[in-house]
């Protein structure tokens, strides 16, 4: 059986929600292996969320809000990209691939740049393979 | 040396309870044949004041000011002062509330606890020495991702959910936290979630962590948990120039980007 | 303005553990792990940092409860007391002495303890004393004492660190003996192997060397066959044999019968690895046993504490360093009730009832006659108060209606009684059963000792006053004795008891509160005020002279699964919460971990049954029946199913079979016969 990743994506209402919708309409090609979450915004986005999903087997997780200087609530996503630092590193510290996870921007008219951003995240999650972190002690 | 040492500090507690400007020194002492925290108060015998193991007395400074002390002295090392720092920046302890007395912590000491800065900005007592880098980072850093997964997964494997990382910690200081919520970790397992519970826990540490090593003498497993906090200490370091306990600059997870990682962010 | 750092002990379990309770302003806030401990080394478990929040609770019981037309009015102390001497002094005068009946408590002091045994013993003039020891390590007591002529760990905690193999069998190290666990786990990546022998597939399994999974009840038969094996292999220590023991001929026929192949029967162990783990465990220098209740609460508890001490004696490890055999005891303080002689065959220090000099010896120093006749056991005395043989009985700080096997059977035993006393910390649900109720203090707030497992004695200290209109317990005692005429009582402090109990049991001979105020590790025997304590016990000889060596055959449990109840039940406690859950329920932080009871229940049974984890079951056994919720985990084999005993809202000892080992009396609290149906959803 070959692998189909299982990827979740937090997108922020204002922005890259309305991205994604728009890519919808268009009914642009992209792959179906996409989980949404909307969040009013991806300060939103708690590291505990991220970690959650990886933790319950998901294969990615990417988060996508705002660009830098667009955000609904000003500096929402000033913080979300902090802290998404934060976190690559300490996935890295801890033998985690930080390729798992990924922080991007969309406006809501960028439908296109949605759409490649999801088909080049979701090739390269494949390549990784399924995510070995999961499951408790045996 | 040590003996000399332990001699003026016992005589500086003594005049500093008599001067009354402080209502009491936390310290450690012996009593019991055992050695603890402990406020001393006028009238106290300071022969019985000791500065070793090392137990973190910042943690224990808020429940000494919680009886209603307006103001106290306290004998630390450099953690002490570090995570005092912490928690003046965390509206937990009102800076004026504290008069810090340093030491420098020994050779020995700073091996004992393999500790990257073991004095205080402060140097009342003793002589500074250098900072120790553990043999174990180097180790973890030579690994491979994999690798390293599997280290840290068969060392999390110990912990007994005792949650005294988090108790011992004195920069811990949420009332509800996050470890203890059924979202994130789930309840009543041992060991606990890998890596959701340590993870957690490590990135709520990285922009407060001050390598006072609390946690790691807490844990009854030995699990290396500040070697992990290290590594995110640099982190912060390499990332936001800054260094939790150091400085009494906003915590940089709490604040937003400035005009030039603005752009850098667009 | 206070702030205050009290060094004591802690009041969970028997690792003896110490931290300072930090009192703000006579508040309780929290608890700092003393770094210098020897046994906590700076940590603790999540008991030990909670043990200070049910202290102050709301809850607690702040003035004595009277009993009128069914409902409690609050009394005044004197008020109280004097009902309670009056109605117990009735009882005695009406049906003599032997119709009265104390449980102590092995969560009091060793001070208290010893009080309350003194009262029962020579104030009302029976031997009717027992406490919860009786569940636990009853059958240690009795096989130990047996085979080396002492019922404790042989050795210390800290020798852990330098034992090369650790067989654990029967007990959840850790879970229920968090800081002896983490000391075994460390050991072990200093190179130590660990073999765990369990029916459950505990946390340890983890960071065991070899596991082995056996169906409960089956202790003896694969012990025999380790010995078998060992013997077969001619790895035993011939030389050890001749010169510490005896009886080796007899018992050396019987373990020849149990070959690997037998056992692997009878046991369900493959006999590959049984003989792994024979070779491992013989081959150790230092072998050290480690076990606990799953080893002693069974009709063959005695028979099994035999066993165990069969094998360290075969393989030479008994009265060495790092070695032994070690009961690991569950509460903070049953090591010291039972040092105490809170027992019905013995005086403190495990003199003899029976023994003319040791009762001479008491009666000369109580100023009293003794009876010469042992006493009841804790079941005995609940079935003696179904037939209306023991009248009153005066509890404390134990709660039998949810730590004693058949519950119901226990409810018509204390509801046949003329009058019950309890006297506890909270309102329990054997209190609400008394004609009296009596508020006692906690740990925190009195003076005394505890004795950990490994026989250290340690101070506890008061870090507050007692709340409420609460009394220290042993300021109830005297006053309940006083009243009734006894004699001896006028203690003005633990110290002075302590110091009385040091003249008669010799193995506190030199235990003193100066001693361990100064910091002084006690383990006992402390012979005299001079000597150093004990570290590990047998050395050189044993405490009876020669270790015995005991014959035994493999008995079946009492009731074996059948048709109708297929299911062997099996019982235990769990990391967050502790016995009967006075305490750790009402410790937010302890009862958010595991709120809800639950039936343990193998992956395999459960597709059988059709269910799923979560699903709603009812357990019976042929004494009663519960409704619980299945938890499905590959924990428990097949045909077994495990229940935490903490909770009153499914209790498992609604279920478990009183059967006892006929040496010890000891309950069979591990195997009974359960049925399991479905609940709709």
């Amino acid at each position: 059986m070959t692998f189909e990743p299982n990827i979740l994506a937090f997108c922020c209402n204002w922005c890259s929600y309305a991205a994604a919708d728009l890519a919808g309409i268009g009914r642009m090609d992209q792959p179906t292996n996409i989980k949404i979450v909307r969040v009013m915004c991806s300060g939103r986005v708690k590291p505990e969320f991220v970690i959650k999903a990886l933790s319950d087997g998901v294969d990615g997780v990417l988060i996508l809000g705002c660009h830098i200087g667009d955000c609904h609530y000003v500096t929402g996503n000033h913080r979300t990209m902090k802290r998404f630092q934060v976190l690559e590193r300490l996935l890295e510290h801890i033998g985690i691939d930080p390729r798992r996870i990924r922080l991007d921007w969309a406006s809501a008219a960028e439908a296109e740049p949605f759409s490649n951003m999801i088909r080049e995240f979701t090739e390269q999650i494949r390549e990784l393979g399924p995510n070995p972190y999961a499951g408790s002690y045996a | 040396m040590l003996v000399l040492m332990l001699e003026d500090i016992r005589k500086l507690v003594k005049r500093t309870l008599d001067g009354g400007k402080v209502d009491g020194v936390l310290a450690l002492w012996r009593e019991n044949g055992r050695v603890g925290p402990h406020l001393f108060v006028k009238g106290d015998d300071v022969s019985t004041l000791e500065i070793d193991p090392k137990y973190n007395l910042a943690a224990v400074a808020i429940l000494a000011l919680a009886s209603g002390a307006k103001k106290i002295a306290l004998i630390g090392r450099g953690c002490d002062e570090r995570a005092l720092v912490e928690l003046f920046k965390r509206y937990q302890i009102d800076e004026d509330a504290i008069e810090f007395i340093g030491m420098a912590c020994s050779a020995e000491q700073a091996q004992a606890c393999e500790c990257d800065i073991p004095y205080p900005t402060k140097i009342q007592f003793g002589e500074k020495v250098d900072g120790v880098v553990p043999n174990e980072l180097k180790n973890v850093d030579d690994m491979s991702l994999d690798e390293r997964f599997a280290y840290w997964r068969d060392v999390f494997a110990k912990c007994i959910k005792c949650y005294g990382c988090k108790n011992a910690c004195p920069v811990c200081v949420c009332q509800d936290c996050v470890l203890e919520d059924p979202m994130w970790v789930k309840k009543g397992e041992i060991p606990p979630e890998f890596p959701m519970f340590h993870l957690i826990r490590a990135y709520h540490m990285a922009d407060r962590c001050v390598q006072c090593h609390e946690c790691e003498e807490a844990c009854p497993m030995d699990i290396p948990l500040t070697l992990l906090y290290r590594q995110l200490r640099q982190d912060m370091k390499d990332l936001f120039d800054y260094l939790p306990g150091a400085s009494d600059a906003k915590p940089p997870l709490t604040t937003v980007l400035e005009d030039e990682k603005l752009e850098e962010g667009a | 303005m206070s702030y205050e750092s009290v060094l004591t002990t802690c009041p969970y379990c028997g690792c003896g553990c110490q931290f300072y309770l930090q009192v703000v302003n006579g508040n309780i806030v929290g608890v700092v792990p003393d770094k210098t401990h020897p046994i906590a080394e700076g940590a603790l478990c999540i008991k030990g940092w909670n043990a200070h929040v049910f202290v102050q609770r709301e809850d607690r019981l702040h003035k004595p409860l009277i009993k009128e037309n069914g409902e409690f009015r609050e009394a005044e102390w004197d008020e109280a007391l004097d009902l309670v001497a009056e109605k117990l002094g009735e009882i005695k005068e009406k049906h003599g002495p032997d119709a009265l009946a104390t449980l102590c408590s092995a969560k009091c002091t060793n001070e208290e303890n010893y009080l309350l045994q003194k009262l029962t013993r020579a104030t009302i003039g029976t031997n009717n004393v027992d406490h919860c020891a009786r569940l636990c390590h009853a059958s240690t007591v009795t096989g130990l004492a047996h085979a080396f002529g002492s019922g404790a760990m042989t050795n210390s905690v800290p020798e852990i660190d330098d034992s090369d193999v650790i067989l654990i069998t029967g007990s959840n190290t850790i879970e229920q003996h968090p800081l002896i666990g983490s000391r075994m786990v460390k050991a072990r990546e200093r190179g130590a192997k660990i073999i765990l022998i369990d029916p459950r597939r505990v946390p340890m399994r983890l960071f065991s060397d070899l596991y082995l999974q056996f169906i409960p009840g089956t202790d003896v038969a694969w012990l025999n066959g380790m010995m078998h094996v060992i013997l077969k292999e001619k790895l035993h220590d011939k030389k050890y044999i001749k010169e510490r023991t005896e009886g080796f001929e007899a018992f050396e026929k019987v373990v020849k019968k149990y070959d690997p192949k037998t056992v692997e029967k009878i046991c369900g162990i493959p006999a590959n690895l049984l003989e792994e783990a024979a070779r491992m465990f013989a081959k150790a220098e230092r072998g050290s046993i480690f076990y606990s209740m799953g080893i002693t609460q069974h009709i063959t508890g005695t028979d099994n504490v035999k066993s165990v001490a069969n094998l360290a004696m075969l393989t030479g490890n008994v009265g060495k360093r790092a070695a032994g055999v070690n009961p690991l005891r569950g509460q903070n303080n049953v090591q010291g009730a039972c040092d105490m002689g809170a027992l019905p065959n013995v005086y403190p220090g495990y003199q003899a009832v029976a023994n003319e000099d040791a009762a001479k010896k008491f009666e000369k120093a109580w100023g009293t006659k003794l009876s010469r006749e042992p006493g009841l056991t804790i079941v005995e005395i609940s079935n003696a108060a179904r037939k209306g043989d023991v009248k009153g009985m005066y509890i404390v700080g134990e709660n039998p209606m949810i730590s004693d096997p058949d519950i119901e059977h226990v409810r018509q035993g204390l509801e046949a009684l003329d009058f019950l006393v309890v006297q506890d910390i909270f309102m329990t649900e054997t209190a609400a059963l008394a004609d009296v109720v009596l508020p006692a203090s906690s740990y925190a707030e009195k003076e005394g000792t505890f004795t950990a497992t490994d026989r250290r004695v340690q101070r506890v200290r008061k870090a507050i006053e007692p709340v409420g209109e609460s009394r220290e317990d042993w300021k109830i005692v005297i006053d309940i004795a006083k009243r009734l005429g006894g004699k001896g009582c006028d203690f003005e402090s633990p110290a002075e008891i302590m110091d009385e109990l040091a003249s008669l049991a010799p193995i506190y001979g030199g235990v003193s509160f100066d001693r361990l105020d100064a910091g002084e590790d006690l383990l006992w025997p402390v012979k005299e005020p001079g000597h150093a304590g004990t570290e590990f016990l047998h050395e050189g000889q044993f405490t009876r002279g020669k270790g015995v060596f005991s014959p035994i055959e493999f008995r079946e449990a009492d009731e074996l699964p059948d048709k109708e109840y297929p299911y062997i039940l099996t019982t235990g406690r769990l990391m967050f919460q502790y016995h009967t859950g006075t305490m750790t329920r009402r410790t937010p932080a302890l009862e958010s971990e595991s709120p809800n009871p639950f039936v343990e229940v193998n992956p395999e049974d459960a597709k059988e049954l059709g269910i799923k984890n979560g699903d709603w079951l009812e357990v019976s056994s042929r004494r009663g029946s519960i409704k619980i919720q299945s938890r499905v985990a590959n924990i428990v084999g097949k045909g077994v199913v495990f229940i935490p005993f903490h909770y009153a809202e499914a209790a498992a000892n609604v279920l478990t079979n009183p059967a006892l080992d006929p040496d010890s009396k000891i309950p069979e609290l591990k195997v009974c016969a359960v049925a399991m149906k479905p609940l709709p959803k």
